[in-house]
């Protein structure tokens, strides 16, 4: 039953949605009921999956580059007590620094739009990934430890064998967090920046749509994103669930 | 012929004429930790002797750990040596191979199954893998874990992580074990059961096993040799050899037994009140 329930009560509040619209006479201008939302969907279909395909290429580009990076950054820091010393305040200051009031800067240093929608989505997905993995790094059991000192094992196969296994499951739940918001970092670099390349991604339909009183398109495209989200965010659960369900302590066996 | 307390007299005779068997020498050892206000260890003196089980009794936090691990070089000593006279363990602690620790807890990888967790050292020493997997097989034989190669670290109960664990000190066909009380989680009847095993393997590799225990019954059963330590700081009180006594299989539930852990029981008491 419980397997249900959320799309249950997801399905309930739409035709709650519906049922209200017709009854309060509200203005379809003002908040569309969802079978015109699912009617703007399905109008305009092919162009709002040409935007969603190019929002979710620099989506995934960016969640690409700062998993690649931060893994980077990450090790370096664990074996450099004094290079971490000196980074960390940097990448904390690229991290509470609001994406939205960078980004209009970036766009001007950067030529290519689709670079500078990169960028912001990169500047935001970085730091939960880099702090995750750090801290991942940093919880190695100082037995393991130990037992990889008795054997003489050199730096590489103290990663391969024991830091970086354990460090996993922190990377992976980075990796949730980072995922939804190097989406929410492609949208704010486009509402910023402008269409990427001459071709409009989902934030820019967002901005069309509203300058042409498309309500309900405008509404659709928000659904796509919020349901790229959900399907990012599911993903990786998924792909962290086949990697640690075998040892993690997390996914243990109720038989 | 029973037990004896050596004074050091004997330990110095013993040595003379052992000498050939010596195989690892901790002398005046001192080690104080870092923040610490006075010394851990005071003046420690150990002798390894080949084939020996040698056991260190003491009360918790006297330092028995840290002198087993010292013998390994996790941890330094502050003042004193560390030798390993015979040609086969010349610079012993560069040759990871001759020496195993067993930690107090199985210490396993989760992220890897019980056969990669055997093959681990292997593939840090980097044996090739045909040669490491007839290893392998054999220890795991030798443990009895057969059919559990593919199960993972949280899928095992306590008894069998500490055979795993055994089975992964072994894999690298050291000379040396040095053994962390490896049981001290363990019921009772599994605790009898992996001593036995030890002293089994102990005999058929020709084994040289140092064990640190709390447990007095347990050096009796199993030691040739104990080392009763004192505590703050922690020093060597007394030695007790047992290498004369004939230890079958019901040795455990003869009076002697009994006499003779009362005999360690009386020597741990009077260390703690020096």
């Amino acid at each position: 039953m419980s397997k249900f329930q959320s799309p249950l009560i997801i399905i309930f509040m739409l035709v709650l949605w519906e049922l209200l619209f017709h009854a309060l006479n509200v203005k379809w201008y003002l908040l569309p009921p969802p079978t015109m939302i699912i009617e703007s969907i399905y109008v305009n279909f092919f162009s709002l999956m040409t935007s969603l395909a190019i929002t979710l290429k620099v989506t995934l580009t960016a969640l690409a580059a700062s998993v690649i990076i931060s893994l980077c950054i990450a090790i370096i820091f664990y074996f450099s007590r004094i290079v971490e010393r000196a980074m960390m305040p940097v990448t904390v200051i690229l991290q509470v620094t609001p994406i939205i009031a960078i980004a209009p800067l970036i766009s001007i240093w950067v030529d290519s739009s689709q670079m500078a929608t990169l960028i912001c989505a990169f500047l935001v997905a970085f730091f939960p990934l880099l702090a995750n993995t750090i801290a991942g790094l940093k919880s190695t059991d100082i037995n393991h430890l130990d037992l990889m000192k008795l054997y003489r094992a050199n730096k590489y196969q103290l990663l391969r064998y024991v830091v970086l296994p354990n460090a996993l499951p922190y990377f992976l739940s980075g990796l949730k967090i980072s995922t939804g918001l190097a989406l929410i970092g492609a949208i704010v670099g486009e509402f910023v920046i402008g269409p990427i390349s001459g071709h409009s991604g989902l934030a820019y339909r967002i901005i069309e749509a509203g300058y042409q009183l498309e309500i309900p398109k405008m509404f659709a495209s928000v659904v796509l994103i919020s349901l790229t989200g959900i399907l990012l965010f599911n993903t990786i659960r998924l792909i962290s669930y086949f990697i640690l369900r075998d040892w993690h302590s997390s996914y243990s066996k109720t038989d | 012929m029973t037990l004896r307390v050596l004074t050091d007299t004997d330990r110095q005779s013993k040595l003379a004429i052992d000498q050939e068997r010596l195989i690892a020498q901790l002398g005046s050892i001192n080690k104080k930790f870092p923040g610490a206000s006075s010394n851990a260890l005071e003046d420690i003196n150990v002798e390894v002797f080949q084939k020996d089980f040698l056991s260190i009794v003491g009360p918790s936090g006297c330092g028995k750990t840290s002198i087993l691990k010292m013998m390994c070089g996790l941890v330094k000593p502050s003042s004193g040596t560390i030798n390993w006279p015979t040609s086969n363990f010349q610079n012993s602690p560069e040759n990871p191979a001759n020496l195993s620790f067993v930690f107090q807890e199985p210490n396993l990888l989760p992220w890897m199954n019980v056969y990669e967790n055997i093959k681990m050292p292997l593939k840090i020493l980097e044996v090739d893998s045909y040669s490491a997997d007839e290893k392998i097989y054999e220890i795991i034989k030798l443990v009895g874990l057969e059919g559990f190669e593919r199960y993972y670290p949280k899928q095992l109960s306590g008894g069998m992580s500490m055979r795993v664990s055994i089975a992964r000190a072994l894999v690298t066909q050291p000379k040396v074990l040095l053994m962390d009380e490896p049981f001290s989680a363990l019921d009772e009847t599994r605790r009898f059961e992996l001593s036995q095993e030890i002293l089994k393997i102990k005999k058929e590799k020709g084994l040289t096993v140092v064990y640190v225990t709390h447990s007095i019954y347990e050096s009796v059963y199993l030691s040739d040799r104990i080392y009763v330590m004192q505590s703050k700081p922690g020093r060597i009180y007394e030695e007790i050899d047992f290498s004369g006594i004939d230890k079958n299989e019901d040795y455990r539930f003869t009076p002697e037994f009994h006499e003779q852990a009362k005999v360690v029981s009386d020597s741990l008491n009077r260390a703690q009140h020096v």
